[in-house]
């Protein structure tokens, strides 16, 4: 769930479809609920003061949770003054919770609902005050943390899962899996393991398939710079792609591939979302060519009501040319991503990747996308459905 | 607390205004029940004012009340004010010194012929005052609401566990804020409770009939309006149990009954 802070900034507007989302007409606010205020508590607004009212007996006066020997429930705390859990959340998500209880995102019920009490203006009070407990504003904020697109990379770091299936839809068959771990290090690191391998048929298509592994990558990205303000977060990053993969079956390249990149996110008005993505892909052996490769996707978080399930339609566009000369290629990659159970935490995307141009010398079929996204650090697989 | 301070007394009150009305339902009501209820009787119950009886008596506690737990609220600032140089106890077992019960649910187990009852009247209130739940024990209708108000200048949190009814867990964190509830389905038991202030505790009953109590602070009760019947009448202790006791009600007449814990 995204929520809109700040304002655009220099986004590079240009590259939005105009129309893309035209046809989606659904109100992607979320639909908070809203109880007739009848006390005194509407009059307050400010954050601290609504805090200590209606927060600090349970999650104290510091933020960091008071003693479980003095209320009447054995779920732990959770210490709002430290940064990788507090940071990681966008408040719409808090004020879900705030507002609806624990059960709303699979949490423990011990978290009263405050909705009927207090107002989304109050809660969002309390939340910008919550904000403060964590004193490091190194830690780029959850609202950067955008859907994730299928193919290109977000900017922000994350601790999740991913496991996409490549399916060509046309020429010879082909079923390639790529697992991929992420986890962060510090305020602004991330690292990423990419394990590729499938089943390829052997061109041209006679049924006789081969499996195999794929080029196996390893990843670093860094947090350059992030605002909540102007909504946007700036990482660069690079992976090593190793020649793991049998190159005569289809499965690799057959020279290994350095990759510096930059990636950029940005927030954009009415819960829509953009990310950016340059690469230079540099052959570590001599048959390849020095490639360059731009990604953008723009798409918007639709919210069904009372806090529920998050729908990303997204649609990417990927373009890639030799450095040297020549045509680019372009696809589009027309997607959607929802996320899957209750917490939030497991999600799934579907697209298809559709070349707009074939004349080049990279033929590229038709393929079904589809990834299922676990982040983690929100608790197991199963959890939370 | 007075008995039938909550459901019963104001319920079974709305029966009255009954009158020409309701002999021009009989016929109808009559041939419903023929055709559709099978064993159901003819509901006389709901219809008929002029053959109403009640139900008295009381309740004690012949065994010794054991020590009560000593209520530490000194870590929550507003409570202990409200208490100050007081000595408070949490003691489920509420008899005085001649063993009369208070807190001790009452109510009609068997013997309804009909299950037509007007619909309830007016809501039911559970307060949290001086961060004690009043009262301790509330009865009312399925469908009837329940009003829940924080009367402190304090925090709380009313956190509902039901067996047979969705349970929740709601915050209130300053004086004079209000949540509406009603409990779809007849449940005794259902458990309130302050996270926040952890002495603080309250039972819900909810049932699907009229005809119930709570017994006042002396071990007192009435049940109004019954038409005559045998009856099994249950009462029900949250700590010591149920005692059940068979009661017959004639006519416009009344009967006393009594339970000893």
């Amino acid at each position: 769930m995204t929520r809109l802070r700040g304002t655009l900034g220099s986004v590079a507007l240009p590259l939005v479809l105009p129309g893309v989302l035209l046809g989606l007409v659904v109100n992607g606010v979320p639909d908070y609920h809203r109880s007739p205020l009848v006390h005194a508590a509407r009059f307050l607004q400010d954050g601290k003061e609504l805090y200590e009212i209606a927060c600090a007996d349970c999650h104290g006066i510091d933020g960091r949770g008071v003693d479980l020997n003095t209320v009447g429930f054995d779920v732990p705390v959770p210490d709002f003054t430290e940064c990788s859990f507090s940071s990681r959340e966008p408040d719409a998500d808090w004020i879900a919770v705030a507002s609806a209880g624990g059960p709303v995102r699979a949490f423990d019920e011990a978290m009263p609902s405050f909705g009927e009490a207090l107002s989304v203006e109050q809660l969002q009070s309390i939340m910008d005050y919550i904000r403060g407990f964590c004193d490091n504003n190194r830690w780029p904020r959850g609202e950067l943390n955008l859907p994730r697109p299928l193919i290109t990379e977000k900017a922000y770091p994350e601790d999740e899962a991913v496991t996409t299936v490549f399916v060509d839809l046309d020429g010879a068959g082909s079923i390639i899996n790529e697992v991929v771990y992420e986890r962060r290090f510090g305020t602004r690191t991330q690292i990423e393991l990419k394990l590729p391998f499938g089943f390829r048929e052997t061109a041209p298509a006679n049924g006789e398939w081969n499996a195999g592994i794929c080029d196996v990558t390893a990843g670093l990205k860094h947090v350059l710079h992030s605002s909540l303000e102007r909504g946007s977060i700036l990482s660069v990053g690079g992976e090593i792609k190793f020649p793991t993969g049998n190159e005569g079956n289809g499965f690799g390249k057959g020279t290994g591939v350095i990759e510096p990149f930059v990636t950029f996110g940005q927030i954009l008005p009415g819960d829509a979302f953009l990310h950016l993505q340059g690469i230079i892909e540099f052959p570590t052996g001599t048959s390849g060519e020095t490639e360059v490769v731009w990604r953008a996707a723009l798409g918007r978080t639709l919210t069904q009501a009372h806090f529920g399930r998050t729908w990303s339609p997204m649609i990417e566009i990927l373009g890639q040319k030799a450095l040297g000369g020549g045509s680019a290629d372009w696809d589009l990659v027309p997607q959607f991503q929802v996320t899957l159970n209750t917490r939030q935490h497991v999600m799934a995307n579907f697209g298809v990747r559709i070349p707009v141009n074939g004349s080049s010398q990279r033929p590229r079929p038709t393929q079904l996308l589809v990834y299922v996204l676990w982040d983690w650090f929100d608790g197991g697989f199963f959890d939370g459905w | 607390m007075n008995s039938n301070s909550n459901g019963a007394g104001r319920v079974v009150g709305t029966t009255q205004p009954y009158g020409a009305g309701a002999l021009l339902l009989v016929p109808m009501v009559a041939v419903l029940a023929s055709v559709g209820a099978g064993d159901t009787a003819f509901p006389t119950d709901s219809l008929s004012v002029n053959r109403r009886a009640s139900i008295h008596g009381s309740v004690t506690f012949a065994g010794s009340v054991p020590d009560a737990d000593v209520i530490d609220m000194s870590m929550h600032r507003f409570c202990a004010a409200a208490h100050a140089g007081q000595r408070v106890t949490s003691q489920p077992i509420s008899a005085d010194a001649n063993g009369r019960l208070a807190n001790v649910l009452i109510y009609v187990k068997e013997g309804l012929i009909s299950r037509i009852f007007p619909d309830p009247v007016g809501e039911v209130v559970l307060d949290q005052r001086n961060c004690r739940y009043a009262p301790h024990v509330v009865a009312l209708r399925t469908g009837q609401t329940l009003v829940i108000r924080n009367s402190d200048r304090t925090l709380h949190n009313v956190h509902v566990t039901a067996a047979n009814n969705r349970g929740f867990n709601i915050g209130q964190p300053l004086p004079g804020i209000e949540s509406k509830r009603t409990f779809a389905n007849p449940e005794i038991g259902i458990e309130v409770a302050c996270d926040v202030h952890r002495w603080m505790s309250a039972v819900i009953a909810v049932f699907d009939h009229p005809f119930f109590a709570v017994t006042s602070e002396n071990g007192e009760f009435t049940l109004e309006d019954l038409p005559p019947g045998d009856y099994v009448i249950e009462a029900w202790h949250e700590t010591l149990g149920t005692k059940t006791e068979t009661v017959t009600v004639g006519a416009a007449g009344s009967a006393e009954v009594s339970f000893v814990f």
